[in-house]
């Protein structure tokens, strides 16, 4: 399935699972990003098929 | 998942709670916890005047977004640091959001008004002028309240943010500023406005689902200067954590608030002989305070860099 990662939409193509499966090939943390499939925040134990497409939004900002 | 308060299909989830909301009933959930921070803390009440801190980030338009609609007096301070476009893109955030729900923006513009821009003040040592910057974002922000008399400032620091704090001030050992750490710093001298972290127990995921789901369009890239900068390892090291033991963080900060904070000296009292600095009025024990010496450092390296590339200096 593809995923678009922001803010640079980068896109990656991964095996379909579920959310947290998702960032987990991703390498991400759970925590620190939130999924989106279309206008709908997605929590961790929804099951995505291979024909979903969703974005990744990064929620951590650093500096100061 | 399901939404704990409707039973329709769940959009974000508190893990550490171990509950998840639809987007519907989210935003209510998280202004319901902004509100109880503020009255439990006693940050501010609703006749008081509070200034927000505005970057056009999620976290400082989440937070005027909250207090507009929990119905608090609040108006926005943004500063122009100057750092190139994404300086350009987090002001039109700003003004485009106050400008939308008809809020009032105040506005410092470091290089107009004060001849020089953070990417100025970068430090030979670390080559990133974040400590400045933070000391610029707070001057202005005490300044401009005192001046205009706001009751309070509050700021958009989140649970992620403070837990980073903490984590590094421990690692570092600084006794000084671990004192100091609180989501409340009251006003210790006429000139020093009270200072706020309403969403200081609200994760920088929690922070970002509210902004995204009320719509807020927020700047989502990062400060160009933030690469690299040990907050962002401190935060990745702790959501390691939160992977495995969720609720971590949480615990971290509540805790060391709560008990934490008892087994620590006591914060150094105000020094006796606050005065006002000689140019700018501002609170401080030398005859210039801390921004106007910095300011000076600012400007000659602005006019330096002016000269070099012939453009005409700016006055202070
Ligand atoms: S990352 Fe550093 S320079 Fe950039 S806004 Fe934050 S404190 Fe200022
Ligand atoms: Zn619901
Ligand atoms: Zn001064």
């Amino acid at each position: 399935m593809r995923v678009v990662i922001l803010p640079e939409r980068e896109v990656r193509e991964v095996p379909a699972g579920t959310v947290a499966d998702l960032l987990r090939r991703l390498g991400l943390h759970l925590d620190a990003h939130l999924v989106v499939r279309g206008e709908d925040i997605l929590t961790s134990d929804v099951r995505l098929a291979e024909e979903d497409e969703v974005e990744v939004y990064p929620v951590i900002s650093g500096g100061a | 998942m399901r939404c704990h308060r409707c039973h329709a299909p769940a959009n974000v989830e508190i893990r550490r709670s171990r509950i998840a909301f639809c987007a519907r009933c989210y935003p209510d959930w998280f202004r319901a916890q902004v509100q109880e921070r503020i009255d439990h803390d006693r940050m501010f009440r609703r006749d008081q005047r509070v200034l927000v801190a505005v970057s056009g980030g999620k976290d400082s338009l989440a937070l005027w977004h909250t207090l507009m609609r929990l119905g608090y007096r609040a108006d926005g301070l943004y500063v122009r640091l100057g750092i190139g476009e994404y300086s350009r893109r987090s002001q039109a955030k700003a003004e485009g959001f106050a400008n939308r729900h008809g809020l009032l923006l105040h506005q410092v513009d470091l290089e107009a008004d004060h001849g020089f821009v953070v990417p100025d003040l970068v430090e030979a040592r670390s080559g990133k002028p974040c400590a400045a910057c933070g000391t610029v974002k707070r001057y202005h922000f005490n300044k401009v309240a005192a001046e205009l008399g706001y009751d309070v400032v509050a700021t958009g620091h989140n649970l992620d943010d403070e837990a980073a704090t903490l984590f590094g001030n421990l690692v570092h050992w600084n006794g000084e500023y671990l004192a100091r750490q609180l989501p409340v710093l009251e006003s210790t001298h006429p000139g020093f406005v009270r200072k706020v972290k309403p969403l200081y127990r609200l994760s920088e995921r929690e922070t970002a689902a509210y902004a995204l789901v009320e719509r807020i369009d927020y700047i989502l890239e990062e400060c160009p200067m933030a690469k690299g900068a040990k907050s962002l390892a401190y935060k990745d090291m702790l959501n390691c954590l939160e992977e495995q033991q969720p609720g971590a963080k949480y615990r971290f900060l509540v805790g060391f608030l709560k008990q934490g904070r008892s087994v620590l000296p006591a914060a150094a009292p105000e020094a006796a002989d606050v005065r006002r600095c000689s140019r700018c009025g501002q609170p401080t024990t030398a005859e210039l305070c801390a921004y106007c010496r910095m300011a000076d450092r600012g400007r000659r390296k602005h006019e330096t860099k002016d000269r070099k590339y012939g453009r005409t200096p700016v006055g202070p």
